[in-house]
């Protein structure tokens, strides 16, 4: 049936209808190749979202362990430094005044709001734990202007009216930097160390913790583990 | 050429989608943090211009860390430390004010009735400066306060320099 249409094409037609099947040809391949394309731009794209969800997974896994064992100082298991500070009313007192005792050594300042928070517990905890052989000394990171005696003056007053608001009735002593280096350079506050009755650390914490991480150290501290 | 609009328009989606593809390549930086080291930043500007013996007012424009604030100029409470610029004294160069923003109120989530008013991001500081003719180099520093969500820094300035033309 087609046959005497087909020989009945003039030449010219006949070129126009070859060029016309080569520009389908070259549009097929144009689309296919434009599947292709979006093919694989959408599996780079899923590729891409299963890579991310993989290591945030992966970040996740090892987060959970760290929260577990908490931070672990580099001073863990090693001697205290020694030292030696003023307390508020000029009174010496060293680190070896304390052999035998579990001491939390922490270290705070007066315009550090998460220092506020730890004080009530500390105070509840000193309280609990001092049958035991427990102490705190709270060491003051406020700059003290040693060579200003009218600022050095006003300095010590403000740290006293702290010290004073927040009732801490445990020792309080100051210039906290001039011991921080030996500490490994106590640059965020709150930071404790606590060490047990041989003077050994067994533990730092570093920012504020929840209080039963405190607790937990303290006990530590105190050899009860 | 009916085929050459449909296909061309094909095309463009289909680079427009790959464009827009996250492609399985290098991982893109973490963002750091500034635990320990410099919670804020100095922006810009490092030049002016400004008209010479005329009070003008330059903005100078700051950034606190990611996940960090600083204390406003105006903090709640008198125990905190106000961020502060400090300006050396030069001559032919006089800064005679300084306007610091309002600080935003923030709380801590383990003190979440202490409101504090604190500067995140990016803040701007306007300063009134006015020179003499000719080239002036303004040096001084911001002094802060930072903290993140647990942890507090000790006070810390950076400096700040403005080289300023007057004419």
């Amino acid at each position: 049936m087609l046959s005497p249409k087909s020989k009945g094409i003039p030449s010219g037609n006949k070129e126009g209808l070859i060029t016309s099947v080569k520009r389908n040809y070259l549009v097929l391949f144009l689309i296919l190749a434009s599947l292709a394309l979006m093919f694989w731009a959408g599996w780079a794209n899923f590729e891409s979202r299963r890579q991310q969800a993989a290591r945030i997974k992966a970040q996740h896994m090892a987060l959970e362990p760290e929260a577990e064992n908490a931070y672990v100082s580099p001073l863990q298991g090693k001697p205290a430094p020694a030292f030696t500070l003023n307390d508020l009313s000029g009174k010496k007192i060293s680190l070896a005044d304390y052999k035998g005792k579990a001491v939390l050594l922490n270290f705070w300042a007066t315009w550090c709001a998460p220092c506020k928070v730890e004080i009530p517990w500390f105070l509840k905890l000193r309280e609990q734990y001092a049958g035991q052989g427990f102490e705190i000394i709270g060491v003051s990171s406020d700059d003290l202007d040693k060579d200003d005696k009218a600022q050095l003056f006003q300095q010590k007053a403000e740290i006293s009216k702290f010290v004073e608001q927040q009732k801490m009735t445990y020792p309080v002593l100051i210039d906290g930097e001039a011991i921080s280096r030996p500490y490994g350079g106590v640059d965020s506050l709150p930071t404790s160390f606590f060490i047990d009755r041989q003077g050994t650390v067994v533990a730092q914490t570093v920012g504020l913790v929840p209080r039963d991480e405190i607790e937990a150290d303290i006990k530590k501290a105190l050899g009860g583990n | 050429m009916r085929f050459c609009k449909p296909v061309a328009a094909a095309l463009f989606f289909v680079a427009s989608v790959a464009a827009h593809a996250q492609f399985p390549t290098a991982d893109k930086p973490q963002q750091s943090s500034a635990r320990g080291g410099d919670s804020v930043r100095y922006l810009f500007p490092e030049q002016v211009t400004i008209p010479a013996k005329k009070a003008s007012l330059v903005e100078l424009h700051f950034r606190v860390a990611d996940g960090m604030h600083i204390n406003s100029h105006a903090p709640h409470s008198k125990l905190l430390i106000p961020t502060n610029l400090i300006v050396a004294e030069r001559p032919g160069v006089n800064v005679s004010a300084v306007d610091f923003p309002a600080g935003a109120d923030f709380s801590f989530s383990f003190s979440p009735k202490e409101k504090l008013s604190v500067y995140a991001g990016e803040f701007i500081l306007k300063a009134m400066i006015t020179a003499q003719a000719g080239q002036h180099l303004l040096e001084g520093g911001l002094r802060y306060q930072a903290c993140d969500s647990n942890s507090c820094y000790p006070p810390k300035t950076i400096p700040v320099a403005l080289n300023i033309t007057a004419k």
